[in-house]
């Protein structure tokens, strides 16, 4: 059964390479039901509509960012799952890439996944990842006041809640 | 880096509704003081007595829970992070916990996995009730479900004290398993109360759920489809009411969940009355859960000791909550703070569905669709 499962994750995977050799830069099967891929974000969209046509991860369970200054870059990781597929519906099929932290710029995912709208905003607000063709890209959870800098970024500080 | 001073007066919404061709429609600010199930705001263009659309504007209750995580240790982690949802806090702690376990390579006990099951159980049907008494009793104007399910969930409430100290904010499972075992008479007390609750669920159903005002307002209001319900990526009761058979207890089983028999209520209507029904099934199956959970319970260790340190890597856990699915990916650097949490919950997941269902709708319905959702602000803002 273990041995099955892990055929199938490695069969998406290979499925996935065949189909972007390009964009595809990495991947790790994580136990039967997690997988990450990296890739390269030029060719996002593309890639996106594959994994949700082809594939079958029909929905984004979240969008989370990761800011890692000692490399200058902002990860961008997203969560899909499958709702309609019963038979990859306990995976969560992770893709991750990495993004210049001076000028974070990705294709939004909204016209794929309508599930990206309020997670591609939190992002956008608290890492500032500016992801292109947003239909609606405002500010979600800050307070109206806030003009500070993206609030998650790891050089930002809140002294008063004794972080130091 | 700072706030600029607040400003002595209200400021200007920043968040408004891009102007509409239509001369006839009109703006309708609903909230953010409390309309109901905590404080967000609604900004509705209405025309006549028709929603157009609507722009939901959350944040008012968002204190940074993922930013907080990154200060604190795996363990101190724990009471804050359940605060986002005090009526579910098991489940928030729980996910929360997984993903830790899984770095740290720690096995709960099967004991330890059974308390936190029917611990979990316990708090799907506190919220449940809860949703029961204001997000379905007081939105449709039902004031007596809404005394009925507030009283009952308070003896839920009592029990969930005598197992773990607190009424609603447990912090009952730290890493490597629940913080007391089962304490002498409760499982005595739990089952006497199921036997009551079961029959007051009878009740529940003859008063609310077969009531013909309920079902007239909600039956047929705020129709989410199967194909829409799977595009937006909704979950929890909300996704099962759509025909959706998603439960991350069926699909990624854990705790005591495998060796338990239990349905998977679903309903192919998508309306308010199925979400409310959803529920209701839902509160049916805790009890079946909760009974063969206290009757398999196995003896032994309730909890292993685990490390303070969260080894370097990435996790994903995640558990079935009241609200949905939630899930937890917590990133280790060998410190014994997280160096980041990132929380996906259901409220969040299922505000995407918000602005589709009410639209084109009555305003009286906005409640009932609002309700049906069983959103909730703090959850969603974190």
């Amino acid at each position: 059964m273990a041995n099955q499962s892990q055929s199938r994750s490695e069969d998406l995977v290979n499925k996935l390479k065949a189909g972007f050799p390009d964009a595809v830069k990495g991947s790790k099967v994580e136990g039967t039901r997690r997988i990450l891929i990296t890739f390269d974000k030029d060719k996002f969209l593309e890639l996106a509509a594959f994994i949700r046509d082809e594939l079958g991860f029909d929905h984004l369970k979240g969008i989370a960012g990761i800011d890692e200054p000692t490399h200058k870059l902002i990860k961008v990781l997203y969560f899909a799952g499958s709702f309609s597929r019963t038979d990859i519906e306990d995976i969560i099929l992770v893709l991750e890439t990495e993004l210049d932290r001076s000028n974070p710029i990705i294709a939004s995912a909204v016209s794929i996944w309508p599930s990206a709208h309020f997670h591609e905003r939190e992002t956008f607000e608290m890492f500032g990842v500016k992801f292109e063709g947003h239909p609606d890209l405002r500010k979600l959870l800050t307070l109206d006041n806030w003009d500070g800098p993206p609030p998650m970024l790891k050089d930002i500080k809140f002294p008063e809640m004794g972080q130091r | 880096m700072t706030a600029t001073p607040a400003p002595t007066q209200a400021p200007p919404p920043s968040m408004t509704i891009s102007p509409g061709n239509e001369p006839s429609t009109l703006d309708v600010s609903v909230g953010p003081q409390h309309p109901g199930s905590g404080h967000v705001r609604l900004l509705m263009r209405v025309n006549g007595d028709y929603i157009v659309s609507i722009d939901p504007d959350v944040g008012y209750v968002h204190r940074g829970c993922e930013k907080i995580a990154e200060y604190r240790t795996a363990v101190s982690n724990i009471p804050h992070l359940e605060r986002p949802c005090i009526i579910d806090a098991i489940h928030l702690n729980w996910g929360y916990v997984l993903p830790i376990e899984e770095l740290q390579h720690v096995v709960v006990p099967p004991r330890g996995q059974y308390i936190s099951t029917i611990a979990a159980e316990m708090n799907r049907i506190m919220s449940h009730l809860y949703w029961l008494a204001i997000n379905a009793g007081v939105f449709s104007g039902h004031t007596t479900i809404f005394m009925y399910a507030f009283g009952d969930r308070d003896l839920f409430i009592e029990l969930a004290e005598m197992l773990t100290g607190a009424r609603l904010t447990y912090s009952f499972l730290p890493p490597g398993g629940p913080r007391r075992d089962l304490p002498a008479e409760f499982q005595k007390r739990l089952t006497q109360l199921l036997d009551y609750f079961e029959r007051r669920l009878v009740e529940y159903d003859r008063i609310f759920f077969s009531n013909p005002l309920v079902i007239a307002r909600a039956k047929g209001i705020g129709i989410l489809r199967k194909d829409e319900a799977i595009r937006l990526g909704v979950t929890g009761p909300v996704l099962r009411a759509s025909g959706v058979k998603y439960d991350v207890r069926k699909v990624e089983p854990y705790g005591a969940y495998p060796d338990l028999e239990f349905d998977i209520p679903t309903y192919d209507e998508g309306d308010s009355y199925a979400r409310f029904m959803v529920r209701f099934e839902e509160m049916k199956q805790s009890i079946r859960i909760i009974r063969q959970a206290l009757e398999k319970i196995p003896k032994g260790p309730v909890a292993r000791k685990a490390p303070l340190v969260i080894p370097e890597g990435e996790a994903i856990g995640r558990v079935e909550s009241s609200r949905g699915e939630i899930t937890y990916l917590v990133v280790g650097d060998n410190s014994d703070k997280p160096s980041r949490v990132k929380i996906m919950n259901g409220s969040f997941r299922n505000l995407v569905a918000m602005p589709y269902l009410l639209r084109n709708v009555h305003i009286a319905d906005m409640p009932i669709i609002y309700g049906s959702l069983d959103y909730w602000p703090v959850e969603a803002d974190r």
